[in-house]
C-alpha cells in the first residue's frame, strides 16, 4: 500500500454496523406494538444503513482509506474501508434494502416475522462488519456471527427440508469457521499481525501452504466453493426467497471477499518489493489453484443446475457455478501477480453484478411461488400475461447473468474471459488454454439454464388451470426487483462507473497497474470479439436446451456415487460410529475394571478367611500337639467329664467324713474343720493320682485313633467308675487320722491309689471299648504324627469347625448360664459357701468355661510371642543395616 | 511493595468468613428459612467483596501475605495472595455466590438442608485457602480439607447411585491427595519450607528425584484436574450431585486440579527447570489426549448432567494443555480459561438442574421442544454453548484464542488441530441438545402433570437470577478483555510474573 499518509478515521462505519445490530433489538418491542410499525421500521433502518455507507463514498475517494476502531474484544474491533471494502458494503446494503422492501410482501404466508426481521437486521449488520474489518479478528467475528445467524435464514420455515437443510448448512458453516479459525492462528505464526496486510514472507512453506488452504477453505465453505458447497443448493431453496436473495446474492459473496483478500492481499508480496518477479512465487501459485477450484466450480455447478426442475435449487446451483466464475477471475489475479488488475476487477465487477441479478432472479421467483404455489418449471408456463412487468424484470436479470451486451454480467464474465486468457498468455500453460475452453461452455451452460427457465416460467402455454388469485405481484415486490433490474442495465451500459470509480483508485492502493482497465474499456468494451463469444456461449446453450428438451437429458439421474454430498454423509456416518464404537468399548472397558475390581475384592475375602483359619490351625497344632478335631474333642470332653468326676469322687469322701462326725457327734468347730480338711485333701490327692491315669488311658486311646469312640463313649465309661468314689472315700478317711497327726501319708494314698486304678482298669475298658466301634481304616492314621497332613486336609471342614468349636466338647451358652445363676444362688444361700465353693463345683460349665479361659490364654500368648519374634527379626535387621 | 496492615486482615477474612457461615448453618437446623437464606447470602457476598478487594490490591501490585500459625519453627500456615491466587479466589467467590443463590430455589424441597449448606460454604472457604496458599503446607492443608469435605455433599441425595458414585469419588480423590501429600513431603525433603513464590527447585537436585517429584504431584493434581487415565470420578460424581454443586463441582472443583498443576509448574519447579527436565511434552500429550478422548465419549452419553461432566474434562483438558506447553501466551490461556470455564459451565450447570427440576427428564433426547416450555433456560443453554465452543465474541473464545497463539509461539503446531478438534467436538455434543430444544416437536404433555395447567415450566426468577448472571459474565468475560481489571489481562501479569 502506498498509505503512508495519515489515517483518516471515520465513525461511519461504526455507525453503519452498530445501526441495524441495535435496531435489531428494537424490532420484537415494535412487533408486539404493531406489525406495520415494525415494517416501516426495518425498511427504513435498511435504507439507512445504505445511505451511511453511500456516505463513505466520498471520504472513500479522497483518502482511499477510511478506518476506525472500537475498543473492546482482543485489542479492539477495528475498521478500514478501502475502495473494494466499499464496493463490497454498497451493494450489499443496496440488495438488503431491496430483499427488506420485498419481504414484507412476501411474509404474509410466513410466520415468526419478527424472528425473520431480526434476523435480518443482525445479518446486514455481520455482512457489513465482515467487509469493513481491518484485521482478521474482527472480520473473524463478523464472519461466524453472520454465517450462525443465517441459520435462522435457512431453516425460518421449520418444513422437515427446511431442517435438514438447516443442520446441514449448520455443521458446514461450524466447520468452515473453525478451518477459519486455524488459518487466521496460523497467520500468525507466519509473523502476521492480524491485518489485512501482506504477510512476512519468511516461514516455511508448508505452514504456508496449511494456513493458506484452511483460509480458502473457511472462507470456501460460505461461498459455496466446490467441493464444500454441498450445503448451498439445499439452503438457499428452502429459505423464504427475500432470504433466498440474500444468501445467494449476497453472504455468500463475504466467503468471496475472504478470499479475495487471501489471495490479493496476505500472500502477495509487499508493494514495496512487488517488481521482484520471484516474491509473487507463492501467491502466483495459491492463484492457479484458486483459478482451477474455480473452473471446477462453475462447471460442475452448471451442469447440476441443467438438471433440476425446482427453479430456486436451480438458482441456487448457478450460484455456485457463478461463484465458480469470481473465483476464477480472483484466480486469474493470483496467478498474474503484479499484472492482475484485469482478474481482480472481473472477479469483483462480478461478485456486485451477481449479487445483483442473482437476487433479482431469486426475488422473481418468489413472486411467482407467492401467486403460484409452485416451484417446478415444468409444471409452470405461460406467465408472462399473468404477471408481466415480473417476466421483463426476470428477462432483464437473466439478460444480466446470461452475459447479453449491454447488460451488466456481459462486462464481467469478459473481463474474466480477458484475465484467463492473459494467464495462458503469460507463460503458454496448455492448461489455462483449456480453461479458457471450459469457460465458455459453461457460459453456454448457463446460457440454456436461462433460456430454459424464462422458456418454461413464463413463455408457453399455461400447463395448469390458474385462478383470478394469480395475477401480477404486489407494488412493494416490484419495486425491490425494479431497484435490481435498474441496477443491473446501468452498470451493462455504463461499466465505466464502477471501474473508473472503484477499482482504478482502489488497485492503485495496491500496487496493481490500472492501465490495462482503461486499455479495456477503450478497445474492447462492446468489440466484436466479445461480442462473439457471446454469441457463441448461446449458440450452445440453445443446443444444448433442445438437444435436453428433446432427449429428457434434464430428468436424468446421476448415480449416487458422483455426489460429493453422498460422499460426506458417508463418511460422517463413518465418523459417528467409529466415535460410537470408542465410547462403547470404553463402557465396556469401565464394566470390566469394575468387575474385576469386585473380583479382585472376593479373592482378597476368600484368602482372608483361609488364611484366618490357616493361623488358627498352625497355633493349634503348635500348642496342643494335635489338630485332628475329633481327637482334641475327645481330649476336651474326656478331661472335662473326669475332671467333673474327680471332684465327684473328693466331694463323696467329704461326705462321708462329715456325717462319720455328724453320728460321732463331734461338736468343735476347729476339731471339725480339722478332720473334714484332713479328708478332702487326702481325697484330692487320690482323685488326682486317679484323673492323671485315666487321661493317660484317654489320650493312648485318642492317639490310636478311636477318638470318635472315646467322644461318644467317655460319659458311660465314667459312669461305670462310679465305684472308685466309694474307695477313694474309704482311703481318704482311712487316711485322715494319720495326716492329722501329722505323719506322712503320702506312700499310702499313692498305693491306693494305684489299687484303685488297677481295680477299674480304665485304659482296658477303653480298649474294649474301642473294639466294639468299628473304626474306619482312614481314621487309623489320625495320630499325633500325621497332624500336620492332617492339618491341611482339614481345612475344608475346619471351615465351620471355628463356629462349632465353642460348642464342642463343652456346654451350650444356655446350660451355661443357668449352671452360672444356680451355682450363684447357691454360692450365696450355702453355708461357708466362700471355702465349699472355690474347690468344689464340681460343675461342668465351670470347667468348660475355665478350659476355653486357658485356651484363650494360649492363643494369644502365641500371637503376642509372634509378634514379639517378628519385632526382633525387624529390630535384628535394622541393626545390621546401620 | 508491601501492603499495610490496615488492609491484611482482608486475606484472612475471605477464608474464615464462609468458614463461620458454614458453620453458622450447621447448626441452623432449627431457623426460619429466610433467617438461614439472608445469613448466607450476606457471608457469600461479604466473601465475594473481600476477595475482589484482594484481587484489585494485588493487581495494583500489594504483597498480601499473613502468617496465621506457627506448626514448626520452619514451617508456618501461611497465606500469600499472588495473582493467579487472587484471580482464582474471585472467581471461586463469585461462582459460589450465584450457586448458593440457585441452591435456594432449587434445594427448597429437598431434605438436610443445614448439612448441605455448611458444608457448601465450607468448600468455599476450603477454595479461598487453597487460592491464598503461602506455601505447599498451608496448600496441602486447604486441599485436603477441600478434597475430603466435599464428600458430603455429592453423597447429599443418598440415592445408592450418589453413595457409590461418593464412594468413587473418595476413593479417588484419597489416592490422589495421598500423592499429593507424598509430593509435598518429598518437596520439603529436598527443597525445605519456602513460600511459593519464585521456583523451589533448581537444577541442582538430582534429575531423578526430580522426577519421581514431579510424576507424583502430577499423578495426584491429575486425578482431581480429571486428567484421562484418572478421571474416573468426574462422569459418576456430577450426576449423582445436586445441581448447584455440580456447577462448582465442575466450575471450580476440577479446576482446583490445575491450579494445582500450575503451581506445580511455575512455583514449585518453573518454567525452566522444566523445560530441562522434557516432561511436559509428555502432559502436553496427555492433556491432548484428554481433550478429544473425553469429547468424543461425551458425544455419546445420553444423560445430560453426564455428557456436561465429561465436557469439563476435556475443556480442563485445555487448560493443562496450555499449562504444558510452557509459553506465556498458553498459560494466560489456561488461567483465563479457568476462570472462563468456571461461569460458562456454571451456567450449563444452572440450566441442567432447572430442566431435570422442572421438566423431570435427565436424558438428551427427552429434550425436544424445551425451548417452548422453558425460553429462557433454553436461551441461557444456547448462548453459553455458543461460547463454549468458543464463538466470538463471547467467553470461550478468549481463552482458546490465546491458547491458540500459545500453541504458535510454542512452536508445537499440530496441537491447533487438538484445539480446533475439541471445540468442534464442543459443537456436536452441545448444539444438539439446542437444536432439540428449539426445533424438535415436544412430545404431548401428560394430563395432570403440572405442566398441563401452567403450559409453561420456566423456574421462578430466584433460580433464573444467577443463571442470567452467569450468562451475562460469560458475555462480559468475552467483550471486556482490555481494562487492567479484566480477568485476561490479570491472567496476562499472572503468566508474565511465571516465565520472567
Amino acid at each position: 500500500m502506498h498509505g503512508e499518509s495519515e489515517t483518516y478515521t471515520s465513525l461511519l462505519p461504526i455507525v453503519s454496523v452498530a445501526l441495524p445490530l441495535a435496531a435489531a433489538a428494537a424490532v420484537p418491542v415494535l412487533g408486539r406494538i404493531r406489525a406495520g410499525l415494525r415494517n416501516a421500521f426495518v425498511v427504513g433502518v435498511t435504507a439507512a444503513a445504505l445511505i451511511v455507507v453511500a456516505a463513505l463514498v466520498p471520504a472513500v475517494a479522497e483518502h482511499h482509506r477510511v478506518e476506525a476502531h472500537v475498543p473492546g474484544l482482543m485489542g479492539g474491533l477495528s475498521f478500514a474501508v478501502d475502495s473494494f471494502s466499499l464496493l463490497f458494503a454498497l451493494f450489499a446494503a443496496f440488495v438488503w434494502f431491496a430483499s427488506t422492501l420485498y419481504s414484507l410482501d412476501y411474509l404474509a404466508h410466513e410466520h415468526k416475522h419478527d424472528r425473520y426481521h431480526v434476523t435480518n437486521l443482525v445479518a446486514l449488520a455481520s455482512m457489513l462488519g465482515v467487509v469493513m474489518a481491518a484485521d482478521l479478528v474482527t472480520l473473524y467475528l463478523f464472519f461466524e456471527a453472520l454465517g450462525l445467524v443465517a441459520f435462522l435464514f435457512v431453516i425460518h420455515t421449520e418444513t422437515d427440508d427446511a431442517k435438514r437443510a438447516a443442520v446441514k448448512y449448520f455443521w458446514m458453516t461450524v466447520i468452515g469457521g473453525f478451518a477459519l479459525f486455524g488459518g487466521i492462528m496460523l497467520t500468525f505464526a507466519l509473523g502476521g499481525t492480524g491485518a489485512l496486510a501482506p504477510l512476512p514472507a519468511e516461514g516455511a512453506a508448508w505452514l504456508r501452504w496449511t494456513a493458506a488452504a484452511l483460509l480458502v477453505l473457511g472462507f470456501g465453505v460460505k461461498a459455496g466453493m466446490q467441493p464444500v458447497h454441498v450445503w448451498l443448493p439445499d439452503a438457499h431453496p428452502v429459505a423464504p426467497s427475500p432470504a433466498s436473495a440474500l444468501l445467494s446474492g449476497v453472504m455468500i459473496k463475504a466467503g468471496a471477499y475472504g478470499i479475495f483478500r487471501t489471495v490479493t492481499a496476505l500472500f502477495r508480496p509487499e508493494v514495496a518489493e512487488h517488481l521482484e518477479e520471484h516474491a509473487w512465487a507463492f501467491s502466483s501459485q495459491l492463484g492457479m489453484v484458486v483459478l482451477w477450484i474455480g473452473i471446477f466450480t462453475m462447471s460442475t455447478g452448471v451442469c447440476m443446475a441443467l438438471l433440476q426442475s425446482n427453479a430456486k435449487r436451480m438458482l441456487a446451483y448457478h450460484s455456485v457455478s457463478q461463484m465458480g466464475f469470481i473465483l476464477a477471475g480472483i484466480g486469474a489475479a493470483g496467478y498474474l501477480g503484479a499484472h492482475g488488475a484485469m482478474g481482480i476487477a472481473g472477479g469483483l465487477f462480478h461478485v456486485l453484478n451477481h449479487a445483483l441479478f442473482k437476487a433479482c432472479l431469486f426475488l422473481g421467483v418468489g413472486a411467482v411461488y407467492v401467486r403460484t404455489h409452485s416451484l417446478d418449471m415444468y409444471h409452470l408456463g405461460g406467465l408472462w400475461k399473468r404477471m408481466p412487468v415480473t417476466f421483463a424484470l426476470m428477462t432483464i436479470a437473466a439478460a444480466g447473468i446470461t452475459g447479453v451486451p449491454l447488460f451488466n454480467g456481459f462486462v464481467s464474465k469478459c473481463l474474466i474471459h480477458h484475465a484467463i486468457v492473459e494467464a495462458w498468455e503469460l507463460h503458454e500453460v496448455a492448461a489455462l488454454g483449456i480453461a479458457e475452453k471450459i469457460y465458455i461452455v459453461t457460459c453456454g451452460g448457463t446460457a440454456c439454464s436461462f433460456i430454459k427457465l424464462i422458456g418454461l416460467v413464463f413463455l408457453g402455454k399455461e400447463k395448469t388451470e390458474y385462478g383470478p388469485e394469480v395475477r401480477e405481484a404486489p407494488a412493494r415486490m416490484l419495486a425491490a426487483m425494479g431497484l435490481l433490474a435498474a441496477a443491473i442495465v446501468t452498470l451493462g451500459v455504463r461499466p465505466q462507473i464502477v471501474i473508473r470509480g472503484i477499482f482504478e483508485p482502489g488497485l492503485h492502493l495496491w500496487g496493481l497497474h490500472p492501465d490495462i482497465l482503461e486499455e479495456y474499456l477503450s478497445d474492447y468494451f462492446l468489440s466484436r470479439g466479445d461480442i462473439s463469444s457471446v454469441v457463441v456461449a448461446f449458440a450452445i446453450g440453445a443446443t444444448v436446451f433442445t438437444v435436453g428438451m428433446k432427449t429428457g437429458l434434464f430428468h436424468a439421474h446421476l448415480p449416487n456415487w458422483v455426489s460429493i454430498d453422498w460422499w460426506y454423509g458417508k463418511a460422517v456416518r463413518a465418523l459417528w460410529r467409529v466415535t460410537e464404537l470408542i465410547a462403547r468399548a470404553y463402557e465396556r472397558y469401565l464394566r470390566f475394571v469394575s468387575e474385576s475390581l469386585e473380583d479382585v475384592r472376593d479373592a482378597y475375602e476368600r484368602v482372608r478367611v483361609r488364611v484366618e483359619r490357616t493361623y488358627r490351625r498352625a497355633i493349634a497344632v503348635a500348642t496342643a500337639g494335635v489338630a485332628e478335631r475329633d481327637a482334641q474333642r475327645a481330649i476336651a470332653r474326656a478331661e472335662v467329664v473326669l475332671d467333673v468326676e474327680r471332684h465327684e469322687e473328693v466331694r463323696t469322701a467329704v461326705d462321708r467324713a462329715i456325717a462319720t462326725l455328724a453320728s460321732a457327734g463331734v461338736v468343735d468347730e476347729a476339731e471339725w474343720r480339722e478332720s473334714v480338711e484332713a479328708v478332702r485333701e487326702s481325697a484330692a490327692y487320690v482323685a488326682h493320682r486317679l484323673f492323671a491315669v485315666r487321661m493317660a488311658a484317654v489320650q493312648d486311646a485318642v492317639r490310636q485313633g478311636h477318638a470318635r469312640a472315646v467322644l461318644e463313649r467317655i460319659e458311660g465309661l465314667v459312669a461305670d467308675t462310679i465305684p472308685a468314689r466309694d474307695r477313694v472315700a474309704a482311703a481318704a478317711i482311712a487316711a485322715a487320722a494319720d495326716r492329722r497327726a501329722g505323719r506322712d501319708v503320702a506312700r499310702r494314698l499313692a498305693a491306693a491309689a494305684n489299687a484303685a486304678a488297677s481295680e477299674e482298669r480304665f485304659d482296658l475298658k477303653l480298649r474294649a471299648l474301642a473294639r466294639r466301634t468299628a473304626v474306619p481304616g482312614e481314621r487309623l492314621v489320625a495320630g499325633a504324627e500325621g497332624a500336620p497332613v492332617q492339618a491341611l486336609r482339614g481345612l475344608e471342614q475346619a471351615a465351620g469347625a471355628v463356629g462349632r468349636r465353642a460348642a464342642a466338647g463343652s456346654v451350650t451358652w444356655g446350660r451355661w448360664f443357668a449352671d452360672m445363676v444356680r451355682l450363684a444362688v447357691d454360692a450365696l444361700v450355702r453355708e461357708r459357701a466362700g471355702r465349699v465353693f472355690d474347690t468344689a463345683s464340681s460343675e461342668e460349665s465351670v470347667l468348660a468355661t475355665r478350659r476355653a479361659i486357658t485356651r484363650y490364654a494360649r492363643d494369644m500368648s502365641f500371637n503376642v510371642a509372634v509378634v514379639a519374634g517378628m519385632l526382633l527379626v525387624f529390630v535384628a535387621a535394622l541393626a545390621r543395616s546401620r | 511493595m508491601g501492603a499495610g496492615a490496615e488492609v491484611l486482615w482482608m486475606v484472612p477474612a475471605a477464608v474464615f468468613a464462609p468458614l463461620a457461615g458454614g458453620v453458622a448453618a450447621a447448626f441452623s437446623g432449627s431457623w426460619p428459612e429466610a433467617r438461614r437464606r439472608a445469613l448466607l447470602a450476606v457471608v457469600s457476598v461479604v466473601t465475594l467483596v473481600l476477595a475482589g478487594s484482594v484481587l484489585a490490591r494485588v493487581t495494583a501490585g500489594d504483597d498480601m501475605s499473613v502468617r496465621l500459625v506457627k506448626m514448626t519453627p520452619q514451617v508456618w500456615i501461611h497465606l500469600r495472595v499472588d495473582a493467579l491466587g487472587a484471580l482464582y479466589g474471585a472467581a471461586a467467590a463469585g461462582l459460589w455466590l450465584l450457586a448458593l443463590v440457585y441452591s435456594f430455589g432449587y434445594m427448597a424441597d429437598e431434605h438436610r438442608l443445614s448439612r448441605y449448606y455448611a458444608f457448601f460454604m465450607l468448600s468455599l472457604a476450603w477454595t479461598v485457602g487453597v487460592a491464598y496458599s503461602g506455601n505447599l503446607l498451608t496448600f496441602l492443608v486447604f486441599y485436603e480439607l477441600f478434597s475430603i469435605l466435599t464428600y458430603p455433599l455429592v453423597v447429599h441425595e443418598e440415592t445408592p447411585e450418589a453413595l457409590a458414585a461418593g464412594t468413587k469419588y473418595i476413593v479417588y480423590i484419597l489416592i490422589g491427595g495421598s500423592l499429593v501429600l507424598l509430593a509435598i513431603v518429598y518437596t520439603y525433603f529436598l527443597a525445605g519450607g519456602q513460600d511459593i513464590g519464585a521456583p523451589l527447585f533448581d537444577a541442582s537436585v538430582p534429575r531423578s528425584q526430580l522426577l519421581v517429584v514431579f510424576w507424583c504431584f502430577l499423578a495426584g493434581f491429575g486425578v482431581k484436574a480429571a486428567l484421562v487415565p484418572l478421571h474416573g470420578w468426574v462422569p459418576d460424581a456430577h450426576p449423582a450431585a445436586p445441581a448447584p454443586f455440580s456447577a462448582v463441582l465442575s466450575g471450580m472443583m476440577v479446576a482446583t486440579g490445575t491450579f494445582g498443576i500450575m503451581r506445580v509448574v511455575f512455583n514449585v519447579f518453573g518454567v525452566r527447570l522444566l523445560a530441562e527436565l522434557g516432561v511436559m511434552r509428555v502432559v502436553a500429550g496427555l492433556a491432548a489426549f484428554t481433550v478429544v478422548f473425553a469429547a468424543v465419549l461425551a458425544m455419546h452419553q445420553d444423560d445430560i448432567k453426564r455428557r456436561l461432566a465429561y465436557s469439563t474434562i476435556s475443556q480442563m483438558g485445555y487448560v493443562t494443555l496450555g499449562i504444558a506447553l510452557l509459553d506465556p501466551l498458553a498459560a494466560t490461556g489456561a488461567i483465563v480459561h479457568v476462570a472462563n470455564h468456571a461461569f460458562m459451565k456454571g451456567a450449563l450447570f444452572f440450566c441442567a438442574g432447572l430442566i431435570i427440576k422442572r421438566m423431570g427428564v435427565r436424558s438428551v433426547s427427552e429434550l425436544a421442544g424445551a425451548a417452548k416450555r422453558m425460553p429462557v433456560t433454553a436461551a441461557a443453554f444456547a448462548l453459553t454453548s455458543l461460547a463454549m465452543i468458543g464463538t466470538p465474541p463471547l467467553a470461550g473464545f478468549v481463552s482458546k484464542w490465546y491458547l491458540g497463539l500459545g500453541i504458535l509461539e510454542s512452536g508445537q503446531v499440530a496441537y491447533i488441530a487438538v484445539l480446533i478438534g475439541g471445540a468442534l467436538l464442543a459443537g456436536v455434543y452441545l448444539l444438539p441438545i439446542v437444536y432439540r430444544m428449539y426445533f424438535r416437536e415436544p412430545a404431548p404433555i401428560a394430563a395432570g402433570s403440572p405442566l398441563a395447567e401452567s403450559g409453561s415450566s420456566e423456574a421462578p426468577a430466584t433460580m433464573l437470577m444467577p443463571l442470567a448472571a452467569a450468562v451475562l459474565l460469560t458475555v462480559a468475560l468475552g467483550l471486556c478483555t482490555t481494562p487492567s481489571w479484566s480477568p485476561l489481562q490479570i491472567a496476562k501479569a499472572a503468566a508474565e510474573g511465571f516465565f520472567r
